[in-house]
């Protein structure tokens, strides 16, 4: 056995720190770069957008693609997106928690089978069942209305909250129930009471996979909202380009950085929990 | 009663999910003209489907998309999860630079990329007739609208790739590498004869993961290429959008969903197999 000092002991780790180093500035060369030109070119003037070959660092610098998103239409899609991420959270906790707790704790054949079912059900591609939940919506009045655009979006993602769910409940200890019962608590005080300041972390954790998901969710607000006025901020980003004219660019960065900023600052701000519940289902993109 | 605490959940599963379903396959066996259900035609849109000049290419474009975004991806994730895992200056950077494509909406990813490729007003551009070549106009030809739109999907993907299989890497307990160490191994040794064999699983379940996402991705397509150009980039997924929202055929966009959904059913099987020994 060699004796290093700690001298070579530095050099050595420092020489094998070196293709992992290699590798991530290979990553950040090919990850940053239409990031940097985004942002690049939100803050340039209209013209300043259609200049070739084209400056990476404004000049001039200009706020005209940030002040031109200050539209109704823009400030409708935001709105509604918040709606429909809100509603989702409220209504997919809200069903998602009871079904969770009983397939936990009250397991049997039938109940298993139902659970899978719903795994199953929650991995069909959505495009499948959107056309005929389209021509189905279309031809009532359920078509560009809110509840339905919640009730979609929650079935969606309910598969991957009550699997998250119940990682967390099976965590609990069954014993506090089970004292709980003997002093007379019903199974809904049991769930109301005891289990759900337990599984707190696990809620946070579902609310933001929710709301991530429905914020940078493009397919549902296509297909299910054929009207403006229904529409989400993920369809307001395409619409520049699938509509624009004369020099959209300008606006149409200064959106993405807009519509960007509620997921980045979460995910700044709630690491840890926002991996975790992005990662419990992993099938739905 | 126990069963009334899924009696919510079922009822929105059986609205959205399984009526739809069963709606899908009733209107394909019927003749459809624009939305309304005309009479029963039998498996005349299967028959229509399946004696379709286009659907092998469709299904060929379906399989290099997925499989050459699966080809990228998957690497790309593994060896981000092991550089991250064996990091130990700049952890949360790294991790949040690895992130970074996904975090990003599809909407967001696909937009970005095609005003970086913009064969006017591009950097791309700028770049690639600084050195001699024309504009990077690669979305208006088959191939490289068909190879952009697969290395776009990889890109924004490859996270999700990661964040599985960094999950699995906490899990190899720390005194099998000492142990290793003690023996001499070096990293290729210790990547060989202890992280592959304990991943084993893991890329199993990150190669369904990442297939089913593949297979069902509309929206990177939708934003940059609709399918174009001449069909390039329709995959099955993509061809029963536009059956249905451009050609107005809802009983051939039935049957493409049916063919569709059982690729998936497959999928899941597979997914179910292995979801008991990783969660998936």
């Amino acid at each position: 056995m060699s004796i290093t000092t700690p001298r070579q002991r530095r050099l050595g780790s420092f020489i094998r720190a070196v293709p992992a180093w290699a590798y991530i500035i290979l990553s950040a060369a090919v990850v940053l770069p239409p990031v940097a030109w985004i942002v690049s070119t939100s803050l340039k003037t209209g013209s300043g957008t259609l200049e070739f070959p084209p400056r990476w660092i404004p000049a001039p610098f200009s706020s005209e693609g940030y002040v031109g998103l200050l539209t109704s239409t823009n400030i409708r899609f935001f709105v509604n997106s918040l709606i429909y991420a809100g509603g989702s959270i409220v209504l997919a906790l809200a069903i998602c928690i009871p079904a969770a707790y009983v397939a936990t704790r009250y397991r049997s054949r039938r109940m298993e089978t139902l659970m899978t079912g719903i795994l199953v059900l929650s991995m069909v591609p959505a495009i499948v069942v959107f056309i005929a939940l389209y021509s189905m919506f279309v031809k009532t009045a359920l078509i560009n209305t809110y509840p339905m655009m919640i009730i979609v979006y929650t079935a969606i993602i309910c598969g991957q909250t009550i699997l998250f769910l119940r990682n967390f409940i099976e965590n609990i200890p069954v014993e506090i129930e089970e004292a709980a019962a003997i002093d007379g608590c019903s199974r809904i005080q049991i769930l109301w009471r005891i289990i759900l300041p337990l599984i707190r972390p696990g809620i946070a954790a579902v609310a933001i996979f929710i709301f991530v998901f429905v914020w940078n969710d493009f397919l549902v607000g296509t297909v299910l909202a054929t009207t403006e006025d229904m529409k989400t901020v993920q369809n307001g980003i395409v619409r520049y380009i699938t509509t624009g004219f004369g020099s959209f660019w300008g606006l149409f960065a200064a959106f993405i950085v807009v519509a960007f900023i509620p997921v980045l600052s979460i995910f700044l701000a709630f690491q840890r929990w926002f991996v975790a519940g992005m990662t419990s289902g992993g099938v739905k993109g | 009663m126990v069963w009334l605490y899924v009696l919510p959940v079922s009822a929105v599963f059986l609205f959205v999910f399984v009526g739809p379903l069963i709606y899908t396959a009733w209107t394909a066996l019927h003749e459809t003209s624009y939305y309304q259900i005309g009479k029963f035609s039998g498996l005349n849109s299967f028959v229509r489907l399946f004696s379709d000049s286009d659907l092998p290419s469709r299904i060929w474009t379906t399989l290099v998309f997925s499989l050459g975004a699966l080809v990228i991806a998957l690497p790309a994730g593994l060896l981000s999860a092991i550089v991250l895992n064996n990091l130990h200056r700049f952890k949360r950077s790294v991790r949040s630079l690895f992130l970074l494509p996904w975090l990003m909406s599809q909407a967001t990813a696909g937009t970005i990329w095609l005003w970086f490729l913009n064969p006017n007003y591009g950097p791309a551009s700028a770049i690639t007739k600084s050195l001699g070549f024309g504009p990077t106009d690669v979305f208006s030809t088959p191939t490289s609208a068909l190879v952009a739109v697969t290395l776009m999907t990889a890109w924004w993907s490859y996270p999700q790739a990661m964040l599985l299989f960094l999950g699995a890497l906490q899990t190899i307990p720390e005194e099998l590498r000492e142990s290793l160490k003690m023996d001499g191994g070096g990293i290729r040794h210790q990547f060989v004869n202890i992280t592959l064999p304990y991943l084993r699983n893991t890329i199993v379940s990150v190669v369904v993961v990442l297939l089913m996402l593949y297979v069902q991705m509309v929206t990177i397509i939708l934003v940059t290429t609709r399918g174009g150009p001449i069909g390039s980039t329709e995959t099955l997924s993509m061809r029963v959008y536009n059956q249905m929202f451009d050609k107005f055929d809802l009983s051939g966009a039935s049957a493409t969903a049916i063919l569709l959904f059982a690729v998936n059913i497959v999928l899941t099987l597979v997914a179910i197999r292995f979801r008991r020994k990783e969660s998936l």
